[in-house]
């Protein structure tokens, strides 16, 4: 069974002013365990698809499954739960808590989740130690490059145990060997533990890492390959 | 909990400056807030004690026809006994019996409507402090036939010197005018102007000899050893004694109940207005802080923060710095009060004007434990007050803010 399921789904910002088409009916899906790069010049409607995907956006029309469950037409507050228990996330500007060292930056999410405090600290220092920043965890973001802060976050949105991972852009901020070595964080992960990814990019370099890349071009689906 | 409590500790010192000068301004606000407040219960407790010691003690007692009456037929029935109650009880410490009588002084310049108050020299400095209001001449001269001491505001207004004589009208027992010269021997100045216009003291015996055959008193005035038996007591003399009534001081003078649940009610009028003006601040500041972190709180509700935790995030950075300042307000003000409770505030330079209104001139602060309490209420009160449109602003903020390309 797919983990992501999407229905026709469409979304139009400004529906009374001036409607963008942001997204055209569109269904696709995700399985278990994918490494899948969602490509396509900008304003192609990538982050829009991916917003609807992860919960944070609600369509014009059409629905999104995620294991099963219609998320399309949830409460706010139903909504965050959902996405707390099922999605991780990563973004474009790293977003950590500045405030918090890394270390309690990936133990914050499973507090959300009302985790056990040793489980929370020893997954916290594992997880830094997989994305090879063990020496690390008690800097805060301020005092990381870009490249370790993304890092940090792959690490905190895997901390929460999610079905799958949402990346828009994750390497746009970051230079080419920040890019190279985060990519292959994420695909290590993939392979070892079956993590599923779905990250938007528009580097090549990246789009020739994903094992099935799908390219958007306004709004809807153009081509949905795999790769080698 | 704990965890955003971290937080919002944390945020706060995002910006050391901007949260410093939020802090140092109530810091600033509260102890100038807390002494003022401090201040004036200094004033109106000492005003209050001030008269209980001086003149009105902590009980009196009374024909109760005289309280509405004032006739000088009203006098107090079985005196005797009274005095002998008082004398065995244990929780009284002293009591001084008056004669009164509403009458008229006439000097030459003009007429003025006077309350003479015959009392016991003896007795009544035993029980009030009000001897220590002597300026001039002696309390009641024992050697000089019919003394009377005036207060200095009167004999200035009636151009009187200590030696001269006064001629004092008033009704006697029977309801009939009479007259009387008498001896000015003594000049006394209290803390009011007001009294010191309107009252002669004289011997007793002067004046019940002009009133009644038989001595009479019309008022006992009680001192206890302890204040908080006030009611007790008064509840007891009641009962023993039906035909006279007995009262404490606050039923007495409700103006001085007053004083004192005055000095509560500016508590919170001068907290309310130092608060008012910071809870600007405390608006603004976390206006600013909500602003600058709107990726940062998208980025919180995106990965899973329920907005009643945003919510709360928010409330706890506004509490914990205004507990802050809070905290280091009353630290000052705690030492400041203290030293000032030792060594008085000098208003002598309003002194005469203090003085016309009833007032000491030197104030020594106090300030409660439950006052504290009460201006902390306030204090927190005001803050979230402050900070709900903040915090609402936060819990609205769209997830999608993490997510926005710049
Ligand atoms: N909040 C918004 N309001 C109005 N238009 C938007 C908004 N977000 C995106 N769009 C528009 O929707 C289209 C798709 O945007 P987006 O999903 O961000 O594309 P991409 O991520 O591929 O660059 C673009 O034309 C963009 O201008
Ligand atoms: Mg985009």
């Amino acid at each position: 069974m797919a983990i992501v399921k999407t229905e026709k789904l469409s979304k139009i910002y400004n529906p009374d002013t001036v409607p963008v088409h942001a997204l055209r009916d569109v269904t696709i899906s995700f399985e278990e365990g994918e490494f899948t790069s969602v490509v396509g010049p900008s304003g192609s409607g990538k982050t829009t698809l991916l917003n609807m995907i992860g919960g944070l956006d609600k369509p014009t029309s059409g629905s999104v499954e995620i294991d099963g469950t219609t998320i399309t037409g949830m409460s706010d507050r139903e909504l965050i739960d959902f996405r707390l228990k099922h999605i991780g996330f990563v973004f474009q500007h790293y977003n950590l808590i500045p405030v918090f060292t890394a270390l309690e930056n990936v133990s914050f999410i499973m507090l959300l989740q009302k985790r056990e405090k040793s489980e929370m600290e020893n997954r916290a220092k594992s997880l830094l130690e997989q994305v090879g920043l063990s020496d690390r965890m008690d800097a805060r973001p301020k005092q990381l490059s870009g490249g370790q802060q993304q890092r940090v976050a792959v690490a905190r949105a895997l901390a929460s145990e999610p079905r799958f991972i949402l990346a828009d852009e994750p390497t746009a901020n970051l230079d080419s060997t920040s890019a190279m070595n985060l990519l292959d964080i994420m695909e290590k992960m993939n392979r070892e533990q079956n993590v599923t990814f779905i990250f938007s990019t528009h580097d090549q370099r990246v789009i020739d890492r994903a094992r099935r890349v799908v390219y958007m071009v306004d709004g809807k689906i153009d081509r949905d390959e795999v790769q080698k | 909990m704990k965890t955003l409590l971290i937080i919002a500790w944390r945020n706060i010192w995002r910006h050391p400056g901007r949260s410093g000068v939020l802090i140092a301004a109530i810091i600033v606000g509260l102890w100038a807030g807390v002494v003022t407040v401090g201040t004036m219960n200094g004033m109106l407790q000492q005003r209050v004690s001030y008269l209980i010691d001086s003149e009105v003690t902590h009980l009196q007692i009374h024909n109760p026809e005289f309280l509405t009456e004032r006739l000088a037929a009203d006098y107090i029935p079985d005196h005797d006994e009274i005095t002998g109650w008082l004398s065995q009880d244990e929780r009284v410490r002293s009591f001084s019996p008056r004669v009164m009588a509403d009458g008229m002084l006439q000097s030459p310049v003009k007429t003025s409507g006077v309350r003479i108050r015959g009392i016991d020299v003896e007795q009544e400095s035993a029980t009030t402090t009000f001897h220590e209001n002597m300026i001039e001449g002696e309390y009641l001269d024992a050697g000089v036939r019919n003394s009377v001491v005036m207060g200095k505001s009167l004999m200035d207004e009636h151009g009187l010197r200590i030696g001269n004589r006064i001629v004092l009208t008033f009704e006697d027992a029977q309801g009939e005018l009479t007259s009387s010269a008498f001896n000015i021997t003594g000049i006394f100045r209290s803390a009011s102007t007001e009294y010191d216009d309107r009252n002669l003291l004289v011997r007793k015996s002067d004046l019940y000899g002009l009133i009644a055959e038989t001595p009479v008193f019309h008022e006992i005035a009680v001192m206890l050893h302890n204040e908080d038996d006030a009611t007790a007591v008064v509840d007891d003399l009641n009962e023993a004694f039906p035909e006279i009534t007995a009262r404490t001081w606050r039923q007495i003078s409700p103006e001085l109940s007053t004083l004192i649940g005055l000095g509560g009610y500016m508590l919170y009028i001068v907290t309310l207005i130092i608060m008012a003006a910071l809870a600007f601040g405390i608006l603004n500041t976390m206006l600013m802080a909500l602003f600058e972190r709107m990726r940062e709180i998208g980025m919180l509700i995106s990965i899973g923060m329920s907005r009643k935790g945003v919510f709360i995030m928010i409330m706890m950075e506004s509490v914990l710095l205004t507990l802050t300042g809070t905290a280091g307000g009353f630290l000052l003000a705690w030492l400041s009060i203290g030293w000032l409770g030792r060594n008085g505030v000098n208003f002598e330079a309003f002194a005469d004007g203090i003085a016309e209104l009833g007032w000491d001139h030197i104030v020594y602060p106090v300030i409660s434990t439950q006052e504290y309490v009460a201006i902390l209420l306030v204090v927190m009160f005001v803050t979230l007050l402050a900070s709900l449109y903040p915090a609402f602003k936060a819990i609205r903020i769209n997830p999608l803010e993490a997510a926005k390309d710049t």
